[in-house]
């Protein structure tokens, strides 16, 4: 069974990936972006096509992940979204370097009590079908997804009291001052169909998707394998570049590599990071590791009373070696974990300083805490991500120093999520991510025990003042002032150890030399429209 | 034994093996279920995502009717299986039977593949290792086979996609292509590993039945007639070791069907044994339900076919 996969099928709310952002004018009127985004716009790794695009031909991508339905409001799996969001477009999307970028609206307005904000759409943008958008459009999609209780993201659309149309423009009404608004409207769940399905039934409309995105689905018979055609109406003229991506399901990691090798596949995902060394050798082959907003961490259980005792959680951290986690279980792809937030988002502090890996300093803290010879314990895992079995064995090797005994527990992942969610722990692994540009995300669903839902992502961590600042974030809109709770917060929790930060994964993809203009953004996603075969 | 009593003891044969097939069936449908349910996971959390509310969470479980004890559970499986019907996917939102229908035929093909293969290179070799009993090609024929049976079918299926696409780039690494020149080509290499598996079981019991024929009046007759030894072994020996290889083969077809979950994976083929594995990591109830069950006809009438055929070929099966 491929292991990654396993991590992807998870909960994912990812905003859309877009390469070619430089021939969008940003809007000017973008308040998050600030001078450390241009800095990590630098840092993107991939993707940057050499030469000029050629025209047509087929890509096959080898994925890990399985479609089961398209319909944006109902949907969490990485096979669905990663499809679906070939189709559909919102009206902002997340750059390959993170930055929130104008998509079906050319940028917006915002009044001075950051309560109504007014969305310009793009002149010129159809539907795959030829129907232009219109602003109604927008309303009745997101109307849609902010009335949709089961939909696993319409809580990002709390803040909304209502939609109006006016012309070509789009106003939303908040119900309160919401920082993260932005990023929240850029989600895949919010994109745009057509007014009630186009004149179709539901079931009707997915069957045979419109949207205004890059790709059409002529059917969708429901199928692992499937194809995506060039839509002839794209709104970006000349685009996509290629006539077809045929999207096939191959869970097999070593099926996959095989496939890239022999010419049967010119794209996998996934890639182990055991495998990158042999495919740094592979001439025919690039290999490409994309920033993601994503750490690693290791969760203790607070309502246990050793875990409650904030000594013996500093003495677990400072008894990690994370550099030679990094270097013996993610081979060098990953970067250590320092703090609960990766260095890729906006508002990390990198210089917030943290406990670094230090026995002597473990020792002296557990002799502190009221279990100074140690005690037994157990280490969750989800079985089959072999980095993370990886990780346990060492976390368990660097605790027998201090006492502390560790037994290793690895359920399958879907029993895995039900034990740890259940409290049924003492410590797990898991990794925290990031899907939407907004920081808030990462902070209130891992740090806010009273308003994030989790809480504390199930480690139980209550620090009234940590869920303070991160209220006191969401409704801040000084890019100086937002910087400046947030590197409260990221001070407060490198002392509390809520968590500790393991690593910093990259994605990993593998691709035929000939393919150009890939690009992943750091929610993972991904829309193909600039790719063309040299 | 007259005609009439004959026909009676095979009638009552019929139908003892015709309700042993119903209970085995059920007692898959039984079991399936069960161990499903106790096992750890939730469908509801996996379609919702970790941010849902548990009251969401919860109206749900209730739509699909998993709020309810286990027993009531079972009992609207079961009734709703007399009524034919095997409910629809969590994650596809599309009836049972439309995704198995969809994915049968890969499936389906690869164990027809597999059966095929299995005889054609059994039935040789066997006849070879008997009419050569305890000399050099008969220990290679049983050595090699024994160490066949030790490894495993994903083992198997990388060894033979390095040799046979990678090396020789004769065949493609895997996948089912979308041409029927392709589907066939894609086919063989993953009919294979699973054909490998029951190779030896059945080159081994194959020898040993034509062994047995061999040392029989009739063959002995047929050589003092003066019949060349190939046409013995080759007209009278193989024609009648044939028959409990294939009723072997239908014995094994439990093994093949199963292997199908492995050899889909190695090979990227999106049969019901894939659909399988994804609905289990999904925890995709009336699909791995519908599944087990469909697999677990599909085995027994199988069995049921071999052991009926087997019965009527040979009297002897059916007064045991």
């Amino acid at each position: 069974m491929d292991t990654e996969s396993l991590v992807l099928t998870r909960r994912k709310l990812l905003s859309q990936g877009a390469k070619g952002t430089a021939a969008i004018a940003l809007a000017p009127l973008l308040t998050t972006g600030s001078a450390s985004a241009a800095t990590r716009a630098a840092r993107t790794v991939a993707g940057v096509a050499s030469g000029t695009p050629k025209r047509g031909g087929t890509v096959t991508f080898a994925r890990s992940v399985a479609p089961t339905q398209l319909d944006p409001a109902n949907s969490i799996i990485a096979g669905d979204v990663y499809t679906l969001d070939k189709i559909f477009e919102p009206l902002y999307v997340t750059s390959p370097s993170g930055q929130l970028t104008p998509w079906l609206a050319t940028g917006y307005t915002a009044s001075a009590d950051h309560k109504t904000y007014t969305y310009h759409l793009r002149p010129g943008v159809r539907f795959s079908d030829g129907t232009p958008l219109k602003a109604s459009d927008v309303v009745w999609s997101i109307n849609r997804e902010r009335a949709n209780k089961n939909g696993p993201l319409s809580f990002l659309d709390f803040a909304i009291k209502n939609i109006k149309a006016d012309g070509n423009n789009v106003v939303f009404t908040l119900a309160e001052p919401w920082a993260p608004f932005l990023s929240d409207i850029s989600v895949f769940a919010n994109a745009i169909l057509p007014a009630n399905y186009g004149g179709k039934s539901e079931k009707a409309f997915f069957k045979s998707p419109i949207g205004t995105g890059p790709w059409l689905l002529p059917e969708w018979q429901a199928d692992s394998n499937l194809t995506l055609k060039a839509n002839p109406n794209y709104w970006q003229k000349g685009k996509p570049y290629l006539d077809s991506v045929a999207i096939t399901y191959v869970s097999d990691q070593n099926q996959q590599l095989l496939q890239l090798r022999s010419g049967a596949a010119q794209i996998v995902d996934n890639v182990p990071p055991s495998n990158v060394a042999s495919l740094k050798s592979d001439s025919s082959v690039t290999l490409t590791q994309f920033e993601s907003w994503q750490t690693d961490i290791l969760v203790f259980n607070e309502q246990l009373p050793y875990f409650q005792d904030r000594h013996v959680r500093r003495a677990i951290a400072y008894a990690i070696d994370t550099n030679k986690l990094v270097e013996a279980a993610s081979f060098g792809t990953a970067k250590a974990g320092k703090g609960l937030f990766p260095p890729s988002l906006e508002y990390a502090d990198e210089n917030v300083p943290t406990l670094e890996y230090s026995l002597s300093k473990a020792k002296a803290e557990l002799a502190k805490s009221k279990y100074p010879h140690g005690f037994s314990t157990k280490l969750l895992i989800s079985g089959g991500v072999e980095k993370w079995s990886e990780f346990a064995q060492i976390i368990q090797a660097d605790l027998k120093p201090l006492g502390i005994t560790v037994a290793i527990t690895s359920l399958d992942h879907a029993a895995y999520e039900t034990t740890f969610q259940k409290y049924d722990y003492d410590m797990f692994i898991d990794y925290a991510i990031n899907d939407i540009s907004d920081i808030d995300e990462m902070a209130s669903f891992n740090l806010d025990y009273k308003n994030g839902g989790s809480k504390s992502y199930w480690s139980s961590y209550n620090n009234p003042a940590v869920s303070k600042l991160v209220e006191q974030a969401e409704s801040e809109f000084s890019t100086s002032k937002r910087q400046a709770l947030y590197t409260e917060i990221q001070k407060i929790i490198a002392q509390d150890v809520p968590f500790v930060a393991l690593d910093y994964p990259p994605y990993i993809y593998a691709t035929s030399n000939k393919v150009q203009g890939f690009a992943v953004n750091p929610g993972g996603a991904y829309r193909l429209e600039n790719v063309w075969l040299a | 034994m007259s005609k009439r009593v004959a026909l009676n003891v095979y009638r009552s044969y019929t139908g003892r093996r015709l309700a042993a097939a119903v209970l085995v069936t059920i007692g898959v449908a039984i079991a399936a279920f069960i161990l499903l349910h106790v096992v750890p996971g939730d469908p509801a959390r996996a379609v919702l995502g970790e941010h849902a509310t548990p009251s969401a969470v919860d109206a749900l479980r209730r739509q699909w009717g998993l709020s309810q004890s286990l027993p009531a559970q079972f009992g609207h499986f079961i009734a709703d299986l007399v009524r034919g019907r095997l409910g629809s996917s969590y994650f596809y939102h599309e009836p049972v039977l439309t995704l198995i229908g969809q994915r049968i035929g890969e499936t389906a093909w690869l164990v027809l593949g597999a059966s095929i293969l299995a005889v054609a290179i059994s039935l040789p070799l066997a006849t070879l290792a008997a009419s050569r009993q305890d000399r050099l090609s008969d220990h290679l024929i049983r050595g090699v086979g024994v160490i066949g049976l030790g490894m495993p079918a994903f083992w198997v299926g990388i060894v033979l996609i390095e040799v046979f696409a990678i090396h020789i780039k004769l065949l493609p690494v895997g996948g089912w292509g979308d041409t029927l020149w392709q589907h066939i080509e894609g086919l063989l290499l993953p009919s294979l590993t699973a054909a490998l598996a029951i190779i030896p079981i059945l080159i081994r019991s194959l020898r040993a039945g034509m062994l047995e024929v061999l040392d029989s009046d009739f063959v002995a007759s047929a050589r003092a007639r003066g019949l060349s030894e190939t046409r013995v072994l080759f007209v009278h020996v193989m024609r009648n070791a044939i028959i409990p290889t294939i009723a072997l083969l239908g014995l094994n077809i439990a093994f093949l069907v199963g292997s199908t979950v492995v050899v889909e994976q190695v090979f990227a083929l999106n049969g019901v044994g894939a659909l399988l594995l994804d609905s289990i990591t999904n925890r995709d109830y009336p699909v791995v339900q519908g599944l087990t069950l469909v697999m677990a006809t599909a085995v027994v009438l199988i069995n049921l076919v071999t052991d009926l055929v087997s019965a009527r070929l040979d009297p002897r099966i059916r007064l045991r």
